[in-house]
């Protein structure tokens, strides 16, 4: 704790360093990354961004645990979002949105499972299957919304609006009340991972994949488990996304935010450990937010920000890295 | 290597060396003098500061205080590259060698001899079939390495020392690896050494092989040196006295179980490999009631037996039973749940989660049978490790410990007693001391016994002859895959086991 504490400062340091470069008060801009991140104008953006944010760390997180990485959160996220979207469309009232949000998570859910089942039956590594089936997720959604489904009175490669009744009830500005599915996430990764004999089992594996084997952990079992748990949030993620403003699908408008490889980089960070992945991934998420409001408050461009969270990310990595060295003693 | 220098000056001193690591002193003012020719043996248990100190020598470490003397000269090395141009040489545990290549190739591997800038391909054969002559090693420049035996590549390791002019040669526990025929060789090859003025220092923890080879001996216990001596002037109980801090019962066998019924047979088991199979044929049953040893040097097919029967590996033919129930296409679990627990060579990959928590560590395999309502409390986990540290004498930090913090044979006990505690019928133990100091290995040993005498069966592979000889009240000794040899504990005298070890079938 206290590594991360005195990377963070030496993080903040250099980019004090380069701001002061480009002519800035580093004080001032980081004053507005904060304020702009948390004050009264900044939160409800910083909490609109932090909830797929979250969703997706927490969503890649669960197989982490285990040491498997799952490269697909893209592909199950846009395929969540279109199956919702899909379903919401033609039905009505509370029992639509809740049709929508299952049907999000039940694609997210199975898309994982293909790829988990050809590692586990074919031999093909997770690494490969994950990130590749992404790609065709994507374009199929993208084939959608400009043919099929696509919104007759628009131009735009986008659906139509989801009728006034499938809508998740907002909180604020593009806050709806998905926040507290994606918290309810959150808690139940942290509880399951904490006080389960499955959420032991991930840990187990995670440990070391021989030990896993020798204590009589199913692994094929485990990561079709695991990955369908995964996709299954990051479907959920999607359709959340989707169900608040502006309650239609626009291709691209899920993949530009970067929700899935931020929230990747919040999981990795913490190891997937339940409440530091979530600190991460608040933390990724403020800083992306104030650096929108340190643009416009300061003459300091936003590119800056992305500069700064990648010092910040190296100098993490760095830390917990060395960290791990460590552990294997001569 | 043709230009000429100088002999370096063999005999090493030590003096008042201090190393401190983050919470233990490592090396507390030691002292060490070791004259030219002399085989000196450096003995200590795990985390003594015996590997410490040769690493200092070594200079792949320096040290907090005190002086090194290399033929009567000071001398500091901040690398090994300068402790080996001042003529010290390390072969350490593992080897590193190239397996494709010659032992040629691998000896004159960066330090090549060139001529005109090109490698001399002839004056490098013709030097290390000059060292091989001179010294009487048993090795052929031209064989590749892959192809030879454990022990002629250790003395290729040799050889690249000598070949680097080495006078002072450092062995890591150097017959951990060796048959009893190898370990013979190994000596004699180190004594024509030393009687051509090299300076030996002989790493180990074995009192056997330590009287029969040295000159003298230096035990360090706790970082500090606890006995000086004239090998001739010692024994077996005073250097294991001195390495522990107390007397130890060396040598105990157990007197023999009462076996009942067969829980554990194998028949026909067969993994094939490239070449000569990795397991041929073997097949074997143990009773309740009773230990039976698997010996051999390690390689000969013993870790996969057990990782056959464990389902850790697949079988090409043959059957597992346990208590009549056939483990064929069974999975780990499913065997486990017919009644195999297993203690595993490896402890840090296989047996245990080195950077986890005891108490975790502690709480596999009893993650489901530990929940309650389908909730695993940590209240639970700390009861049952709370249970198995007490009962087996675990000595940790705490629960929440790093398992990487607990001495080997702390591991050791931790996993034995989660084994143990699953109280299955059928115990399969691999190599359950290796790495474990004396004091820890009385203790292991004695609850296999009373583990035994509990009605279980035990079948124990371990490459310790002492240790076979002490537990087992059958022997069966594997080469190359195939049972050659089955003793019962009477016939398994140290020459019947050692020449059974070695190919010789009886």
């Amino acid at each position: 704790m206290r590594t991360v504490g005195v990377t963070l400062l030496a993080a903040l340091v250099l980019g004090a360093v380069l701001l002061a470069a480009t002519g800035a008060n580093p004080l001032d801009a980081y004053w507005a990354i904060v304020t702009g991140a948390f004050g009264p104008d900044g939160i409800q953006d910083t909490l609109a961004y932090a909830v797929p944010v979250v969703g997706m760390a927490v969503a890649l997180a669960i197989p982490l645990r285990a040491g498997m990485v799952n490269l697909g959160g893209e592909g199950q996220l846009v395929l969540g979002a279109i199956s919702a979207i899909a379903v919401g469309l033609h039905t009505s009232g509370v029992l639509g949105i809740v049709a929508a949000l299952v049907a999000g998570t039940l694609a997210g859910a199975l898309y994982a499972a293909v790829a988990a089942v050809c590692e586990t039956r074919l031999g093909v590594p997770l690494l490969v299957t994950t990130l590749l089936l992404s790609y065709p997720a994507m374009s199929l959604a993208a084939y959608l919304v400009r043919f099929p489904m696509r919104d007759a009175g628009s131009s735009l490669p986008q659906s139509e609006q989801l009728p006034p009744d499938v809508r998740l009830p907002a909180m604020g500005t593009g806050v709806t009340v998905g926040l507290f599915l994606i918290v309810a996430a959150v808690a139940v990764y942290a509880v399951v991972d904490a006080r389960t004999p499955a959420g032991f089992e991930t840990r187990v594996t995670g440990w070391g994949p021989r030990f896993a084997q020798y204590a009589g952990i199913d692994r094929p079992a485990l990561t079709v488990r695991l990955l369908a748990c995964s996709g299954g949030l990051a479907g959920l993620v999607g359709a959340v996304v989707v169900l608040g403003f502006p309650y239609r699908f626009i291709d691209g408008a899920l993949i530009t935010p970067q929700y899935t490889w931020i929230g990747l980089l919040a999981a990795l960070l913490a190891a997937a450990n339940p409440l530091g992945t979530l600190v991460a991934a608040v933390f990724f998420a403020a800083l992306t937010s104030g650096g929108f409001a340190m643009e416009r408050a300061t003459q300091v461009p936003r590119e800056l920000t992305a500069v700064l969270q990648a010092v910040l990310i190296i100098f993490l990595a760095a830390a917990t890295g060395l960290l791990r060295k460590r552990r294997s003693p001569a | 290597m043709t230009r000429q220098q100088p002999e370096p000056q063999a005999a090493v001193t030590l003096r008042g060396i201090v190393k401190r690591y983050p919470g233990v002193l490592a090396n507390d003012h030691v002292d060490l003098t070791v004259a030219d020719g002399e085989i000196h043996a450096l003995m200590g248990e795990n985390g003594a500061g015996k590997s410490t100190l040769m690493s200092i020598l070594y200079g792949l470490s320096q040290p907090d205080d005190g002086e090194i003397e290399l033929g009567g000269r000071p001398v500091t090395f901040s690398s090994a590259a300068q402790a080996i141009d001042a003529g010290i040489g390390m072969v350490q545990q593992g080897f590193a060698l190239f397996d494709t290549l010659s032992v040629t190739d691998n000896v004159v591997f960066g330090a090549e001899p060139t001529r005109r800038g090109l490698l001399d391909r002839r004056a490098a054969r013709a030097a290390v079939a000059e060292l091989v002559e001179r010294h009487g090693l048993r090795v052929r420049p031209t064989d590749r390495v892959g192809d030879l035996p454990v022990g002629v590549r250790q003395q290729v390791e040799i050889l690249k020392l000598l070949y680097r002019r080495a006078r002072v040669l450092i062995l890591d526990e150097p017959t951990a690896v060796l048959t009893p025929a190898e370990t013979e060789r190994l000596f004699d090859v180190l004594r024509g050494l030393a009687a051509d003025g090299h300076t030996i220092l002989f790493v180990s923890h074995k009192l056997h092989e330590v009287l029969s080879l040295s000159d003298n001996v230096t035990v360090l216990r706790d970082g500090r040196v606890t006995m000086r001596s004239a090998t001739a002037d010692t024994d077996r109980a005073a250097l294991a006295a001195a390495m522990t801090g107390r007397d130890v019962e060396l040598d105990k066998i157990y007197p023999p179980g009462t076996p009942g019924e067969v829980v554990l047979a194998a028949h026909g088991l067969t993994i094939g490999g490239p070449g000569k199979p990795v397991l041929a044929d073997v097949s074997l049953e143990v009773r309740a009631g009773e230990v039976v040893g698997i010996a051999g040097v390690a390689g000969n097919g013993q870790t996969e037996l057990v990782a056959a029967i464990a389902g850790l590996r697949d079988l090409d033919a043959g059957t597992v039973t346990v208590g009549g129930v056939d483990l064929r296409g069974l999975s780990v679990r499913a065997r486990r749940a017919a009644g195999l627990a297993h203690v595993p060579e490896d402890r840090a990959e296989v047996g245990s989660a080195p950077r986890a928590r005891l108490a975790d560590n502690l709480a596999v395999g009893f993650q489901r049978r530990l929940a309650r309502r389908g909730f695993l409390a940590p209240k639970a986990i700390r009861a049952h490790s709370a249970a198995i540290v007490e009962q087996y004498d675990v000595r940790a930090a705490g629960p929440d410990a790093p398992m990487r913090t607990l001495s080997g044979g702390n591991q050791q006990k931790a996993i034995l007693g989660r084994e143990m505690a699953h109280d299955a019928p059928v115990l399969l133990v691999e190599q359950p001391t290796r790495g474990v100091d004396i004091g820890a290995v009385v203790n292991i040993h004695r609850r296999l016994v009373e583990y035994r005498d509990a009605g279980h069966a035990v079948l124990l592979v371990s490459a310790e002859l002492s240790e076979i000889r002490a537990l087992a009240d059958r022997v069966l000794v594997m080469y190359e895959g195939r049972v050659v040899a089955e003793l019962t504990k009477d016939e398994a005298t140290y020459e019947a086991l050692g020449l059974a070890m070695a190919g010789g079938a009886s």
